[in-house]
């Protein structure tokens, strides 16, 4: 069942590219091709204003809010080939960082899961990604994939923190140490995994299945099984799930959700990671849910955002 | 930014859309040479590989054609998505149209060409296939030739009408991408000439008063059917001029950039606001033919390129010609590829070097060799972000289930003015586990409301299987009184029934009195065997008197003698141990009662070890009291009458124990139905964990329903408990905790934000998930959430701890396998009358000196299963002045007399023999109690005292992100799965980290702080007081755990109050409120509060106003 409880009319002048809630569910940042970024709180089903950034000269592709243990930080990435962080001060919002590295637009900004520290993975159409990490008063560090992708990455997601070799508990005291790892999608067609080791990032697996770019890639929310879960989505309307159960990461299987008729542009896991949200070039979002038999299942369109739930049914009706 | 090159004088074709991967067709060109003055011609096919960054092209067949090309297309016709289905058409010099198959010319080049037709008498210049059927291509060549061909018929073309005169040369041919029966074509003296095929005729003719036209390029609009482009070669007039059919006197648009004429021109198809054009300037531009801005331009060689065509595939890319031998493939998405340029110059260089192709020993003036153009500089993208990159549509989850959503609403677009359309965002709350939520709301109400009986029984109504009903009925008699009497029953052993039963045995019929033995009965019987006993020695005594003679006869032979002589010396001992050697069992234990409570008891145990019988174990161990054997020892399967016996005679401090080793043997079995079995044994003793971890043994909790199944009969069963103790029962486990975080977070995810807070235990890890539902469900006000609000957990345990009163952390604290349902009997106990379930052989009411009794002892063995409860109230400072909740009632055992005999459900005969084999009686008492927690409890002093130095935690502070080290040093110990210890380091150190406030209460700071100023000690006594009264109003635990978190954020308040921090505004403001406060006004002091969140700076107010609201309103809702 999927009821909208809340409608924001965020009052951008061109195309919306991205909204995302911040780790509460308490404000929604947007962002557009009119080159603002809007934060609304949201709270108890309002929707008040909170900030309109101004700072990019393109239209802004992505938000990501930071992991609220840093602060109220929101990253902004636009086609103007610039990343900017915003940080929320005594209730104003203002620039903390603007990172220019790229060389054409940057299409998708994520943040590390709160165990890796603050640090963000810009993917840019000049093939390139970079990690941006602060490393404290405001001091930023940056680490630079060159030709990560060959003609653009269009998306990156981080993998949840693990404590590498075990579910154990580590003895307390002792600082663990996290494997960072992400996935990137690119117009090469590829899924690429990343790893770091030794403070340099390398690549870490390449996964074949797309046939055109792919649009983005969403790594899973861990539920605590060893198994790691990728979404991936593409030009080509396929979405793929890859699962990768052995403790070394290296084999991952990919299993075809569907195919769509149309660009699948966004894929996005539920909190819980057990339920994967796609968005669609016919502006078609559906959901979808691993049964027990491990087959994936379409439990609902969300038609046209206006609320409207259709059963899978009467799902074919309402395609556009 | 160039990605591929390669030398060859070609006209390129891109493989169709559909096909992957993207290949580009290279035929030689007609009417151009290269450097090495070759005349062969070829068809070859690339394979474009991005993924390897090299600037080269995979060769994947070749073959040689007997023409050179003026045109080629490539056509998605016939099968293959493979990157080589289709079909290449060449248009040649000599004007054959060719049709080869790519696949053909890939594998073996044999049989490559399909189809071929000489009907052109001149160069074929145009090709074109109809997007809409690709087996139609239309061709155009000298003398105003224009044939529609049919890929699968390929001998007769058709033609779209009489050939228009003069005759000329027939530059274009461009099919309409809207109508498919719409053909036009263009020729180099400007003219152009829309066919329509239907009608077989020429429809309309564009030209140009101008007359300075010169046709080298035509296109339709990707997507309005009335619009074309023409692009003039002439360099007096270098433009692209934009026709609207419905106005064909004058163009609509002229294109103007270029500084001499245009070689080609291509329109995007993924956007239509990309226009490609290339000219004899050496540029290629980019244009939005809407706006007429040139928005990109190439940055390309010094070279005329003839042809220039987007990828059909990938919307970014496009390929260009040049007359210099090279076709390099382009992204208009910007980036910089310096090396790869590098890799060109020395490729350019060592091949001249190799070719030498005068012979003249020299290197190739320069003039020859494309200078690459200073690469070093940045390539921008499009000033227009093309539409391929603009994501139209979104989804994302959110916190609770929530899904945000977004989509582009389809704009008109042919309208002249942009039409304001609303840009929306939606949030949804998706609700995949609706059974879940319907079953939470039942279990919710049924916890609210205390109405716990009638909700098991509509579990046992509805319960799908036998064991699924017999755990609620089990669940249920928890609820009930004379709960072990039920339990009894439930499991097969009704006392009424068997007193029947044993009266049609004995022939007799004996009133129900309760109990099985009249303890009258048998005392008199006892009194009986000791009047025998004492008749026996007087026979005997006169023995040896009277038959002197006979004395040592028997003594030799015959074991009467022996016995009697040890009689007559009074060797009890002897006596017994010959009885029993000679199976005399009934003499050995007349006799032992003579000799002593110790002979008695040895005499019981040989006995017993002696007697193996089916029932001897039964008796032996009510006999001895002995239960542990039983639960250790019996078959499995009889483990109904095990658990039977346990609920009848064990005693109440034992119960549990015992009813959970057998618990766990049953489990041991690790079978479906030994787990239920257990379960049971667990809900008898009341064991929460225990029949958790059994619970999720067998199933697999991770799927929401099973799950649910659980929390149901966790939250009964606790609520069971908490009844029999009066209190609440924390949660502790690492198992409880884990599976009823499990159980909040998947109700959260639901968006059931409250109800997933009631179940979050105290002890989770999922800080976040707790601080989240904190966050949107306590403190409403909170708009500007500052970073350090999150961190502050409502309940910090730990932080409390310093002080000692870290109890409070656990605050019912106590194992419950030690204490469980032993409370059982509690309740009658202080019920006077109510005592049937009376379960341990208690005293008899009369015919027994008390010393033989426990009966001093017992009640407060009754006393103690409560006592821990009620020994660390949430408060926890009260350890000793606050009793036991339901205490022992004003008369020491008031209830005991009349109780008794209806109370004890074993036989009489067994209790004469238990009165003196009782256990020692239990000496629960406060301090046992104390112990019993403290082990519990040591972990914390440990972690209290543990790590975090003041320094980094400082340093740490929120708005100063200061040095890597703080930053791993937090990270280090969060987010792991818990232990018990890591959930209090990771609970610990997120506190500090959050909070400078925090450290500013810590007492090593505090020694040092100034007293409140007393014009502000008000506040302190209005608050302080109003959290007191709403403590003691307050019923449900989570508003009571709101409270207790109160108190201690309002100290942060008092310490601004100390360091006179708060700004005026906020000071008036909090003394309005207290006085509202004061005059029992919330209502307006949650107005007055309200004005002072929004008029102040948040984060001067955040660590205290939240909770005061929670604390208004609180007292609002409890009225105190």
């Amino acid at each position: 069942m999927v009821s909208v409880i809340n409608t924001v009319d965020t009052s951008h002048e061109d195309m919306i590219h991205d909204a995302q809630m911040d780790y509460y569910g308490t404000r929604l940042a947007t962002c557009s091709s009119d080159r603002s970024v809007k934060i609304f709180d949201v709270k108890n089903g309002g929707q008040i204003l909170v900030a309109d950034l101004r700072g990019h000269e393109g239209p802004v592709w992505q938000v990501a809010w930071a992991h609220p243990m840093y602060g109220n930080i929101l990253a902004s990435c636009s086609y103007d080939r610039k990343v900017i962080i915003w940080k929320e001060e005594n209730g104003t919002w203002d620039k903390m960082y603007e990172y220019t590295g790229h060389d054409s637009s940057v299409n998708s900004v994520c943040w590390g899961p709160y165990d890796f520290g603050l640090i963000l993975a810009c993917g840019s159409s000049d093939g390139a990604i970079s990690l941006v990490t602060c490393s404290g008063d405001q001091q930023w560090d940056i680490k630079k994939i060159s030709n990560a992708h060959t003609i653009g990455c269009n998306a990156v997601s981080w993998a949840p923190s693990v404590v590498p070799g075990s579910l154990i508990d580590q003895p307390s005291g002792q600082k663990p140490n996290f494997i960072k790892r992400f996935v990137s999608g690119g117009c090469d067609n590829l899924v690429k995994l990343w790893k770091e080791e030794d403070g340099q990032w390398k690549e870490d697996q390449k996964l074949e299945a797309h046939s055109d770019w792919v649009r983005d890639v969403g790594w899973a929310p861990s539920i605590g099984l060893p198994t790691s879960t990728i979404a991936s989505c593409s030009q080509d309307g396929r979405v793929f799930i890859w699962t990768c159960d052995d403790l070394s990461g290296n084999t991952w299987t990919a299993k075809l959700l569907h195919k769509f008729n149309d660009v699948v542009w966004h894929v996005s896991w539920s909190v819980t990671g057990n339920i994967l949200a796609v968005s669609g070039g016919d502006n078609k979002v559906t959901l979808w849910k691993e049964s027990a038999d491990g087959q994936w299942a379409c439990i609902s369109d969300v038609n046209k955002g206006q609320g409207a739930v259709s059963s899978i049914a009467d799902g074919a009706t309402n395609e556009q | 930014m160039r990605l591929k090159e390669i030398q060859r004088t070609a006209h390129p074709a891109w493989s169709p859309a559909p096909h992957h991967p993207i290949c580009l067709a290279l035929g030689t060109s007609a009417q151009q040479l290269d450097a090495s003055f070759n005349t062969t011609a070829a068809l070859e096919i690339f394979q474009v590989d991005f993924a390897d960054p090299s600037l080269g092209m995979k060769l994947k067949g070749s073959l040689p054609t007997s023409n050179r090309l003026h045109s080629l297309v490539w056509v998605n016709f016939g099968e293959g998505e493979d990157g080589l289905g289709g079909r290449l058409i060449g248009g040649s010099d000599n004007g054959t149209v060719t049709v080869y198959s790519p696949e053909a010319i890939v594998t073996s080049g044999a049989e490559a060409i399909i189809g071929q037709s000489d009907k052109h008498t001149g160069p074929v210049r145009a090709l074109d296939f109809n997007p809409f059927q690709s087996n139609l291509l239309a061709s155009g060549a000298n003398d105003s030739e224009i044939y529609i061909w049919d890929l699968n018929n390929f001998s007769n073309p058709m033609t779209p009408g009489t050939k228009s005169q003069p005759p000329e040369d027939i530059s274009v041919v461009s099919w309409n991408r809207q109508v498919q029966h719409i053909l036009a074509s263009a020729n180099p003296s400007g003219k152009a000439v829309v066919w329509d095929l239907r009608k077989n005729e020429p429809i309309i003719k564009i030209s140009d008063h101008s007359n300075r036209m010169h046709c080298s390029g035509m296109l339709w609009h990707p997507e309005v059917a009335t619009q074309l482009v023409l692009a003039s070669e002439d360099d007096r007039m270098p433009v692209i001029q934009m026709w609207d059919l419905r106005f064909a006197t004058s163009p609509l648009k002229v294109l103007e950039n270029h500084t001499r004429g245009l070689l080609s021109i291509a329109w995007s198809q993924a956007d239509p606001e990309l226009l490609l054009s290339s000219a004899k300037d050496n540029r290629i531009l980019c244009w939005n033919p809407n706006t007429g801005e040139v928005i990109y331009e190439l940055p390309t060689t010094n070279q005329w390129c003839f042809d220039i065509q987007w990828c059909p595939r990938n919307p970014a890319l496009l390929s260009a010609a040049s007359f210099d031998g090279w076709i390099s493939v382009y992204s208009v998405m910007g980036g910089s590829l310096e090396a790869q340029q590098q890799s060109r110059a020395d490729q350019i260089s060592s091949s001249f070097d190799t070719m030498d192709p005068f012979g003249t020993g020299q290197v190739l003036p320069p003039l020859q060799v494309p200078q690459p153009t200073p690469q070093t500089t940045l390539v921008a993208p499009l000033k227009k972000p093309p539409k391929w990159v603009r994501r139209p549509v979104g989804a994302s989850f959110a916190f609770g289930g929530k899904l945000i959503t977004f989509e582009s609403p389809k704009a008109p677009v042919q309208s002249p003015q942009p039409v304001p359309v609303p840009r929306q965002v939606f949030v949804s709350q998706v609700t995949t586990e609706t059974e879940l939520l319907q079953r939470s709301r039942e279990l919710q109400a049924a916890l609210q409301s205390g109405s716990l009986s009638d909700y098991c029984q509509a579990k046992i109504h509805k319960a799908p299987t036998d064991s699924e009903q017999d755990i609620w009925r089990f669940l249920l008699v928890n609820f009930e009184d004379e709960a072990r009497v039920k339990f009894l029953r439930l499991l097969g052993f009704s006392k009424e029934d068997l007193e029947r039963k044993i009266s049609t045995c004995l022939g007799k019929n004996l009133q129900p009195n309760g109990h099985g033995v009249d303890a009258n009965d048998l005392a008199e019987k006892i009194q009986l065997l000791s009047t025998q006993v004492n008749k026996e020695k007087k026979i005997s005594f006169p023995i040896p008197v009277s038959a002197g003679t006979l004395l040592y006869a028997p003594v030799v032979l015959d074991a009467d003698g022996l016995i009697s002589q040890a009689l007559l010396v009074g060797n009890f001992e002897g006596a017994v141990d010959l009885c029993l050697n000679e199976g005399r069992y009934a003499e050995a234990i007349l006799l032992a009662i003579s000799g002593g409570q110790e002979l008695l008891q040895k005499t019981q145990q040989t006995y017993l070890e002696k007697q193996r019988n089916s029932i001897s174990m039964l008796i032996s161990s009510v006999v001895t009291q002995n239960w542990g054997d039983i639960v250790q020892s019996c078959a499995l399967d009889n483990w109904k009458e095990a658990l039977a016996a346990l609920l009848t005679y064990a005693h109440p401090k034992e119960f549990a124990h015992l009813c959970e080793t057998l618990g766990s043997r049953l489990e041991g079995e690790r079978t479906e139905k030994r787990c239920l079995q257990a379960c049971l044994c667990y809900i008898c003793s009341g064991n929460i964990e225990k029949l958790v971890e059994c619970w999720a043994l067998q199933r697999d909790c991770s799927s929401p329903l099973v799950l649910e199944d659980l929390v149901e009969k966790m939250m009964v069963l606790r609520k069971s408990v908490e009844r029999l103790r009066n209190s609440e029962v924390a949660v502790q486990s690492p198992v409880l905790a884990d599976k009823l975080t499990h159980y909040a977070g998947l109700l959260a995810s639901q968006g059931s934000l409250a109800t997933a807070l009631s179940y979050l235990p105290d002890t989770s890890d999922q800080t976040l998930l707790q601080t989240g539902l904190d966050v949107t469900c306590l403190s409403p006000v909170c708009s500007g959430f500052s970073p350090l609000q999150p961190f502050q957990p409502q309940q910090q345990p730990m932080s409390a701890g310093l002080g000692g009163p870290g109890l409070s952390a656990f605050p019912t604290g106590p194992a419950m396998p030690g204490s469980s349902l032993s409370g059982h009997p509690l309740p009658p106990f202080s019920a006077p009358g109510g005592l049937p379930t009376m379960p341990s052989p208690g005293p008899p009411p009369s015919g027994f000196t008390p010393t033989s009794l426990p009966s001093g002892p017992m009640p407060l063995s009754y006393q103690q299963p409560g006592a821990p409860v009620g020994m660390y109230p949430p408060g926890g400072s009260h350890l000793h002045s606050q009793g036991p909740p339901a205490g022992p009632p004003s008369g020491p055992y008031p209830p005991l007399g009349p109780g008794y005999p209806q109370g004890g459900p074993g036989a009489p005969a067994v209790k004469s023999f238990s009165a003196p084999s009782v256990a020692p009686p239990p000496t629960g008492t406060d301090h046992d109690a104390i112990h019993v927690l403290l082990p519990k409890c040591h972990p914390m002093p440990g972690i209290v005292a543990l790590p975090v130095d003041r320094g980094s935690l400082r340093s740490v502070g929120p708005y100063r992100l200061t040095g890597d080290r703080t930053i791993k040093g937090m990270g280090c110990n969060l987010g792991h799965r818990p232990s018990v210890y890591q959930l209090l380091i990771g609970r610990q150190i997120s506190n500090p980290c959050v909070s400078l406030q925090l450290l500013q209460a810590l007492p090593a700071e505090r020694v040092e702080q100034r007293e409140i100023p007393a014009e502000h000690m008000v506040l302190k006594q209005t608050f302080d007081s109003l959290v007191q009264r709403c403590q003691l109003a307050a019923q449900d635990p989570q508003t009571k755990r709101k409270l207790d978190d109160a108190s201690k954020r309002l100290g942060y308040l008092y310490d601004k109050l100390r360091e006179h921090s708060l700004s005026n505004n906020i000071l008036g403001g909090l003394h309005e409120i207290s006085r509202c406060v004061a005059g029992q006004n919330y209502q307006r002091g949650l107005e007055v509060h309200t004005a002072v969140v929004t008029s102040s700076n948040f984060s001067e107010i955040q660590a205290f106003m939240p909770i005061l609201k929670v604390v208004m309103t609180i007292a609002n809702k409890l009225g105190v």
